[in-house]
């Protein structure tokens, strides 16, 4: 037995050396980065996607790669896929030490955050006014963060409706509702023809209720110079008095207060809600999962007036400060974002729009076929016309959203009438911005 | 009576059974799902009209699986002899031995367990970073070869030997260290083998650390997979995501019923007043 443990204990120690040994035997040099004498690129640089890992998409980055490479062929990429939640924190924590990425997949939320702590390159006299011009205005400006460019605009994705179109057939409702009023109307008519709340307003953890309130001003501002002036809003005070009338009713259903558009989704696949709004990604896995409920699904402009801007959720591209390869990093951020790699892109995910004009352009936006993939496409790329990030990126961005949720939270389940909802919110936002001390107008 | 008895055990097995469905139902829907096929829905019923194994090659072939299970089974099994090793020497003298500040050097060890891993994660980062270790498994096992929580526990598991087997090793002629490995280790393995058991399910679920000191997708670990697959930018493939956390969770499930009588003894060491 002694000699036994003798040997395990022998055995472990010898290996818990030899593995110190391997791992100093693995320390990387640091990564080369400069431009050759002859202007050429050189060395390596590294690209982290968020969340794009297994096919179709390693496909397409290993084309885009060797595309790039070609171009410079002193040039090593590297692309890497990274979960998006945990997209800002992988970021900052490489900021800390040396190895970090050279470009940087991130939405504007993560890209301002990280910017304001001076992580990020400012790019705005770093690309050429050519392709600063070749991008969709509004996705192009939330790209900008203290009129300072600091990413290039990838891949979009802006604000539908999606219903089911066997739900809307039992109730005879031919039209989608573009008021509170008439989304009331036709959501008691599905709901008591099929016995199910049928409209699910999406809150995710805030944000969204934001954008809809700015989409439903139609113009008017709701945060003028750091004072938020939605008080009195009629549309306002109209949205919060019907939801909370439709939750009693049961024309919502009960976990909309937890609100993610992931319950959304599960609902919708379930045939349990019949209307909802968001992105044309929404039907991903309701076609692996649920055949029918995608056959029977379709897809409409948001469910606001024609003229009320729309929201886009934008992807992109931005370069972290400690790059060792700026020139590099930049060229890469550029080739990936140019109009033919973006349509490219856009054909390989299914589901999203390019952000570069061009490329809206193309026949496959235009004809895009008839499945309900296809028709969420289409009217999303007419949505495109009248979209732009609502929310600016704000330092109290994360009380905004908390306060909002948890408000429009409260006002669904009666413990607040929407007059005094309504007012707490708008008190709530200016403490907010008194705290961070902003002026921001949106 | 024996109609009380009777009833009394009734009772006792519907409670069992009752609870064993509240735990067991998510786990088996869990596999339900992931053994449905690609064109059926997944609310059309519980069981799989017609089940196949399809997801779970998807999860090896596209989805990288297999080399995400190869990363974390390298870890683990790496990991778990070297946190018995390191927790159990530093954990003898700390029980056995009398040394000036024993106590201090204790309550420090055990202070350290109320640190929240996200307060001292980029200090580790940048040291990993700057030892090499990034992008290794070393770099992955290093955070488990030796724990605050496996010194405790097996410092406790020490304090419960009797003196005198040690003593009379002593007057045997035997030093500390060969008391150590001849005499306390062997008395304590059942609490080697609950402490192998929490590093077994420590180092197999790891997700943050594993996450920020790769930078290489060719060392993700399973948690980290699985994360990529429900974070998907196109919503989620339900199917898939069942069938990659049944192999996540397979083999923590193997573990813990081989060795549960262990770990169930061992879980009560922490008790025993020092």
């Amino acid at each position: 037995m002694g000699k036994q443990i003798n040997k395990v204990v022998t055995g472990t120690l010898v290996a818990a050396l030899s593995m110190g040994l391997m791992a100093g035997c693995n320390k990387e040099g640091a990564k080369d980065a400069s431009t050759s004498k002859s202007g050429e690129l050189t060395g390596e640089v590294t690209l982290w996607t968020a969340s794009l890992a297994g096919e179709p998409f390693d496909t397409y980055f290993d084309e885009l790669e060797k595309k790039f490479e070609k171009l410079h062929p002193d040039l090593d990429v590297t692309i890497e896929d990274i979960p998006q939640n945990e997209m800002e924190q992988k970021v900052l924590t490489s900021l800390t030490g040396n190895d970090v990425p050279d470009v940087v997949n991130l939405n504007p939320h993560y890209m301002s955050n990280i910017a304001a702590q001076g992580g990020l390159l400012d790019l705005t006299g770093m690309v050429s006014d050519k392709t600063k011009n070749s991008f969709v205005e509004g996705p192009y400006k939330s790209g900008i963060y203290e009129d300072k460019l600091y990413a290039l605009p990838w891949y979009l994705t802006t604000t539908i409706s999606w219903y089911n179109g066997d739900h809307f057939d039992q109730a005879g409702i031919k039209e989608l509702p573009t008021t509170i009023k008439d989304i009331y109307d036709t959501a008691k008519a599905i709901t008591d023809k099929t016995g199910k709340p049928s409209y699910y307003p999406v809150i995710n953890d805030g944000n969204t209720i934001m954008e809809k309130m700015v989409s439903l001003s139609n113009g008017k501002p709701m945060v003028k110079d750091g004072k938020a002036v939605f008080e009195s809003n009629k549309d306002i005070i109209d949205y919060f008095t019907y939801t909370q009338k439709m939750y009693k009713e049961g024309l919502i259903p009960q976990e909309t207060a937890e609100g993610s558009l992931k319950t959304g989704q599960e609902l919708f696949m379930a045939g349990n809600t019949s209307f909802l709004e968001g992105g044309v990604t929404f039907l991903g896995p309701i076609e692996s999962g649920a055949p029918d409920v995608y056959k029977a699904s379709k897809a409409g402009q948001p469910l606001e007036s024609e003229s009320a801007p729309v929201n886009v959720a934008v992807m992109n591209f931005a370069v972290p400060a400690k790059t060792k390869n700026k020139e590099a990093a930049v060229a890469l951020a550029e080739f990936v974002t140019n109009a033919e790699n973006q349509l490219e892109f856009s054909k390989t995910a299914g589901t999203v729009l390019p952000a570069t004009k061009n490329s809206l352009e193309d026949d496959y936006f235009k004809n895009p076929g008839e499945s309900p993939k296809a028709l969420g496409m289409l009217q999303a790329s007419e949505s495109l016309e009248r979209a732009k990030v609502l929310i600016p990126p704000t330092e109290s961005s994360a009380e905004l959203r908390e306060s909002t949720k948890n408000i429009f939270v409260k006002n669904l389940q009666g413990k607040l009438t929407p007059e005094e909802a309504v007012k707490q919110l708008s008190s709530e936002w200016n403490k907010a911005f008194e705290k961070s001390d902003e002026k921001v107008t949106f | 009576m024996k109609s009380k008895q009777f009833n009394q055990r009734m009772w006792l097995y519907t409670l069992m059974i009752f609870i064993t469905i509240i735990t067991v139902g998510p786990f088996l829907i869990t596999l339900f799902m992931s053994l449905k096929a690609a064109n059926e829905g997944i609310y059309s019923s519980i069981l799989p009209a017609s089940p196949t194994l399809e997801n779970f090659v998807t999860a090896f072939d596209k989805a990288n699986f297999g080399m995400y299970f190869l990363n974390t089974l390298v870890v683990t099994v790496i990991a778990i002899p070297l946190n018995l090793l390191f927790c159990s020497l530093a954990a003898y003298p700390l029980a056995r031995m009398d040394f000036r500040g024993r106590s201090v050097v204790l309550a420090v060890i055990i202070s350290t367990m109320m640190v929240p891993f996200q307060l001292y994660m980029a200090p580790l980062f940048q040291l990993a970073g700057s030892l090499g270790l990034q992008n290794t498994h070393i770099g992955l096992v290093v955070m488990q070869v030796s724990t605050a929580f496996g010194i405790f526990l097996m410092r406790q598991a020490f304090l419960r030997i009797p003196k005198e087997l040690e003593e009379s090793a002593y007057l045997d002629g035997a030093n500390k260290f060969k008391v150590w490995y001849l005499v306390a280790l062997p008395l304590v393995k059942p609490t080697l083998v609950t402490l192998a058991i929490f590093t077994f399910m420590g180092t197999w679920g790891d997700y943050l650390w594993p996450l920020l000191n790769s930078t290489e997708s060719s060392m993700y670990t399973l948690s980290i997979g699985l994360a990529q697959l429900s974070q998907n930018f196109d919503g989620s493939n339900l199917k898939l995501i069942s069938a990659a956390s049944i192999l996540t969770t397979i083999p923590t499930l193997l573990i813990f019923i081989w060795l549960q009588k262990y770990f169930i003894s061992g879980a009560t060491d922490g008790a025993v007043k020092g």
